[in-house]
């Protein structure tokens, strides 16, 4: 059913060359999820940013925490029902305003 | 009262005219009505109470419409008054779990980086992936409403730090804070649900 091209080399962020490297354990755990979902919240600084394109592919738990905050944030963002006014309660404003 | 404009600040507006009124309600801030439900249904956890809670967040709206800036964000402003609304007249009646439980998850999730570094692990982004948009609502719909609030805001909403910041009367580094606690709260839903849903086995 799925057409899509699973390779397990394409973990990282973006394409990334084999040459560091990869990191199996971050020590800033914390501080790395804190700057990834800035990142993906886009209120990230300068420094963050550069910080994140260092770090992001040649380490595997952030790259792991960046898909994971990705995913979540899509899911809530595309799959969580958008609950729509009842149309009574717009034209109810309406009446009350005009009166 | 057909009055010329007085000398004002820059933040307040010049009075606007009954038309000028109805045209920025209706231009600014009307379009948002759908975005101000679905606030206030995930506030209040009830339609009936979403209902009112948008009703009288456009009539407090309209009242004080003439604080309101053209130009600048109305979504934002808006927001800000539903929010409001919300803690002074909703919050009391809702069925919301007592402040206990919220004080218990502010500890939890407040104290230390070593907290904060085991809810980083062992959800796969997989598993997300699988579920249905329901079950993300229920991991989202149960968590303490502060914690709700922020991730409706910046995830559904999009609103920017900024805006939030504005919105919730907190600092910058107070809203990417309690983000960060919210998320990992979720995180916790979320697979407490994956496993109930039995999506955590070892496939592949
Ligand atoms: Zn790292």
């Amino acid at each position: 059913m799925s057409g899509t091209l699973h390779s397990s080399t394409t973990v990282g962020v973006e394409g990334r060359q084999a040459t560091a490297p990869m990191k199996e354990s971050c020590e800033h755990q914390a501080d790395c999820l804190k700057r990834i979902q800035a990142i993906l919240d886009g209120g990230a600084s300068e420094a963050e940013k550069q910080h994140f394109k260092d770090h992001i592919d040649i380490c595997k738990p952030c790259i792991d925490m960046y898909h994971l905050e990705k995913c979540i944030k899509e899911a809530l963002q595309g799959k969580v029902e958008k609950k729509c006014c009842p149309d009574k309660i717009a034209a109810a404003i309406q009446a009350e305003i005009t009166k | 009262m057909t009055t010329m404009p007085e000398i004002m600040s820059d933040t307040q507006l010049q009075g606007y005219t009954d038309e000028q009124k109805y045209q920025v309600f209706n231009k600014e801030f009307m379009p948002h009505i759908d975005s101000m439900y679905n606030f206030a249904f995930r506030l209040t956890m009830d339609e009936d109470d979403a209902n009112d809670l948008v009703q009288d967040t456009y009539l407090k709206a309209f009242r004080f419409i003439s604080s309101f800036e053209q130009g600048t964000n109305a979504k934002a402003w808006l927001f800000r008054i539903l929010k409001n609304s919300f803690i002074n007249d909703y919050r009391k009646k809702s069925k919301e779990p007592a402040k206990v439980d919220y004080q218990d998850v502010e500890t939890t999730y407040n104290s230390d980086e070593a907290s904060e570094t085991e809810h980083t692990t062992d959800l796969r982004f997989e598993t997300v992936q699988d579920m249905i948009g329901d079950e993300v609502a229920s991991a989202l719909n149960s968590l303490p409403v502060d914690f709700r609030t922020v991730i409706i805001l910046c995830d559904i909403e999009g609103f920017t730090y900024e805006e939030m910041a504005k919105i919730l009367d907190i600092p910058i580094g107070t809203v990417r804070s309690r983000l960060h606690r919210a998320r990992n709260l979720l995180k916790d839903k979320l697979k407490e649900y994956a496993a109930s849903m039995g999506y955590n086995k070892n496939e592949d």
